[in-house]
């Protein structure tokens, strides 16, 4: 009886383990060079951090976000326009108008290049 | 119960049905009102809208008559190319009456319909991480270019006119109609056609015949005031106040009592007296209307600007780099003394020899005006470009003479790991940064609000430099103050402007205010080839195949990036190669009609290879007014100690470092 729950357990914990390092992954072209490949991961990866710090709680990809807010799907990002219009809007995007060209581009390589979770 | 309710009840006796009906009829009633509310808003709106598509209309008929009088053209009879050329006119001044909103909603399409050029390469700020662009330029001012050439082609000057009259129906999409229906678009497409006023519409930027430039701007201020008054017919509760009809009055006014030659025209008065007072005007209506933009020409106009003479007119380069998100005052003027730190201290460079300082100096309007060029890392070789100043630099969409970089932070990285330049590389440059105490106890400070960079980089010792030197480009000249009614000036400045505008020709690529390669909208820097030569004896053109080397094509070679002419009295030598000493040489240079009009072999030159006549009194002219653009500059002086390194060799390194 022991043994079971001990193995349970250990089952549980693995799990949560998992849950809590279920890394993202990001869909960069196989023609891409390893040393690019670096880069864009490096880039997704501050993309990532500044989304999450900075944009997740209008934009529900790690919360829930808010009603009526995009969740940056693939077509949606894939739309440049995305990134002038994010930049310029000083009203709903006052944070993201602050953020140099680099951090925006950082972002926007990490939405579109994440693969959604189905 | 509820079952026999649900089930068994007649249907008609169901409570919910009542219920239902009740629901349902407020939901209609609502609806007929929204409806009907939608219908008047419509009908009301119709004035304005009607006489957008009635201009469309004319304007699409001179297209199909100018089409059909080529079609039947002889273009061998001079009086044929007579009648074209008069059409050609005939369909400008049409054009003029809906010019206002083509610009502001399609640019990219009105360079179909009336581009200045046949081909032209942009980067705009908004693309910054996208190649440069092709835009192929067609229309009017195209066509009447090509029958000014050599070699004429029926079929090549139709497909001119054809190419525009498939782009005028863009303007017809429901997308770009359907603006027409709110008022937002209005005040936004006439702020970027009051700067067209003031930078564009009256340097002959796009009027190659330089005897219609006033009458077309006359018979653009009058389709203007139509729309104007439409507008207001349409838009009641965000009306043009009668202050602004009564300032544009006046405008239209003065206009029309200057003379017909644009070299005589007041451009002074003209910008200062009525433009500039449209302009405040109207930024006043964006804010108190709560306008929202939806166009990517308002990327980088600010909203909150009251004068075109302002260096606030738009948003410059992005210097804060990794600290963007940071606005505590206290630590930005921490990051801005470390930032000064490193501008002077040679530990960036591989050899601990220069700093930032030895080529910008901060006694020569950061700039090194003792040499034509730079040397190199090895000391005896010349870099192949002057060093640019570094005031105003920030008012550069992108940087570097060929547009290499699109931030400050990526050209300081640039010039840092170069080793023609400074020759270091981002693990030593760290590393010795660090071993520097009072570095290291400021970027370990700094990093925290950085949490997207897991180590102290690169980026942020290039943001604290950034953040420093992009400070030195907040200065006024004179000539703001006179535009801004603060100052009086000079008679001679004011005629120097007015051929600055006019006959001089150096408005068609410095613009106004920044007198710059950025134009109304201010989202793009332009390229220009002028055929620089490669020394004084103007033999050869200079090597140097500036925007080529970035974006090879048949148009970009030998192109450079225009640089803006403010404190050029101080910043000598010039031109790409630093080839001139003298203001006065430029001028030469350029009322020769640049590297062509030397008799050089340039195939590409956007310069007009002819003289532009001008006397010796106007050259002085111009001289006095380039002078009013000197900026009130207050210059820094150097720290009097660098922070000390763990490296004792490192602490034998000057301030400002011995190059």
């Amino acid at each position: 009886m022991k043994s079971i729950l001990g193995i349970i357990f250990i089952l549980f914990c693995t799990v949560l383990v998992q849950c809590k390092t279920q890394k993202i992954e990001y869909n960069i072209p196989s023609h891409v060079s390893a040393l690019n490949r670096a880069i864009f991961l490096d880039r997704c990866e501050k993309g990532r951090i500044l989304f999450k710090a900075n944009c997740s709680g209008c934009h529900g990809i790690f919360t829930k976000g808010k009603d009526g807010v995009p969740n940056f799907t693939k077509d949606e990002i894939d739309n440049y326009r995305a990134v002038v219009l994010i930049a310029r809007d000083q009203k709903n995007h006052a944070v993201a108008a602050k953020m140099s060209p680099e951090q925006i581009d950082h972002i926007i390589t990490f939405l579109s290049l994440r693969i959604e979770k189905k | 119960m509820q079952k026999d309710f649900c089930d068994g009840a007649p249907w008609h006796f169901r409570r919910p049905y009542y219920i239902n009906m009740k629901i349902v009829s407020i939901i209609i009633i609502l609806l007929i009102t929204v409806v009907l509310s939608f219908s008047f808003s419509e009908r009301h709106n119709k004035t304005y809208n009607n006489l957008y598509e009635t201009s469309i209309n004319a304007f699409k008929q001179e297209q199909s008559s100018l089409e059909k009088i080529i079609t039947r053209a002889d273009l061998s009879s001079e009086k044929d190319i007579q009648v074209i050329k008069q059409k050609i006119a005939s369909a400008r001044l049409a054009l003029k009456n809906i010019d206002f909103w083509l610009r502001y909603f399609e640019p990219i399409a009105y360079k179909k319909i009336n581009g200045p050029l046949p081909v032209e390469w942009e980067n705009e700020v908004f693309e910054k991480f996208e190649p440069p662009y092709k835009r192929e330029g067609a229309g009017l001012t195209v066509a009447e270019l090509y029958l000014d050439g050599k070699i004429l082609s029926k079929d090549s000057l139709l497909q001119l006119i054809k190419k525009s009259q498939t782009a005028i129906q863009t303007f017809e999409a429901d997308s770009i109609s359907s603006q027409l229906n709110a008022y937002h678009h209005f005040f936004l497409a006439n702020r970027l056609f009051l700067l067209n006023l003031a930078a564009v519409y009256t340097t002959g930027f796009e009027c190659p015949d330089t005897n219609r430039i006033i009458p077309e701007l006359r018979s653009l201020l009058n389709g203007t005031a139509n729309i104007y008054t439409t507008y207001n017919l349409s838009f009641p509760a965000t009306p043009l106040t009668k202050e602004y009809l009564t300032a544009y009055d006046s405008t239209v006014e003065f206009v029309n009592h200057q003379p017909t030659s644009f070299s005589s025209f007041d451009h002074f008065d003209f910008i200062k007296n009525h433009i500039n007072t449209l302009y405040a005007l109207n930024q006043q209506y964006i804010n108190d209307y709560n306008v929202n933009s939806i166009n990517l020409n308002d990327y980088t106009i600010n909203n909150n600007n009251r004068t075109i003479f302002s260096k606030s007119l738009y948003n410059p380069q992005n210097t804060k780099g990794v600290f963007s998100l940071v606005d505590d005052e206290k630590i930005l003027s921490e990051i801005r003394r470390i930032g000064k730190l490193l501008f002077y201290d040679p530990i960036l460079s591989g050899n601990n020899m220069r700093s930032c300082a030895s080529c910008h100096k901060p006694d020569q309007y950061y700039t090194d005006t003792t040499r034509r060029t730079a040397l190199q890392f090895d000391n005896q070789h010349s870099l192949p470009r002057n060093t640019p100043t570094l005031i105003n630099s920030v008012y550069n969409h992108l940087l570097m003479l060929d547009g290499k970089h699109i931030s400050l932070q990526a050209q300081g990285k640039d010039v840092m790991t170069n080793p023609a330049e400074m020759n270091s590389n981002e693990k030593e440059l760290i590393k010795k940064v660090l071993s520097c105490k009072e570095y290291k106890d400021a970027f370990r400070k700094f990093l925290k609000l950085t949490p997207e960079e897991k180590d102290i980089s690169l980026n942020h010792i290039v943001s604290a430099i950034t953040y420093y030197d992009g400070s030195f480009s907040s200065f006024t000249a004179p000539f703001d103050d006179a535009m801004n009614n603060k100052q009086v000036i000079g008679a001679d400045v004011k005629k120097g402007f007015n051929l600055f505008m006019s006959k001089a020709q150096c408005a068609t690529c410095h613009f106004v205010p920044n007198f710059n390669g950025v134009k109304p909208p201010y989202i793009g820097s332009e390229f220009e080839v002028i055929g620089t030569p490669e020394d004084t004896s103007f033999v050869n053109i200079s090597s140097d195949k500036g925007r080529y080397t970035i974006n090879p094509a048949t148009e970009t070679l030998h192109a450079f990036r225009t640089g803006s002419i403010r404190n050029a009295q101080f910043t000598k030598p010039y031109m790409h190669n630093g080839v001139f000493n003298t203001l006065e040489e430029v001028i030469d240079f350029y009322d020769a009609g640049g590297g062509t009009g030397k008799k050089l072999k340039i195939d590409n030159q956007t310069l007009a290879g002819d003289s532009l006549k001008l006397s010796t009194g106007e050259k002085k002219q111009l001289i006095a007014f380039i002078h009013s653009l000197n900026e009130n500059v207050i210059f820094e002086t150097s720290p009097a100690s660098l922070p000390r390194s763990s490296d004792k060799e490192l602490n034998n390194r000057k301030v400002g470092g011995q190059y």
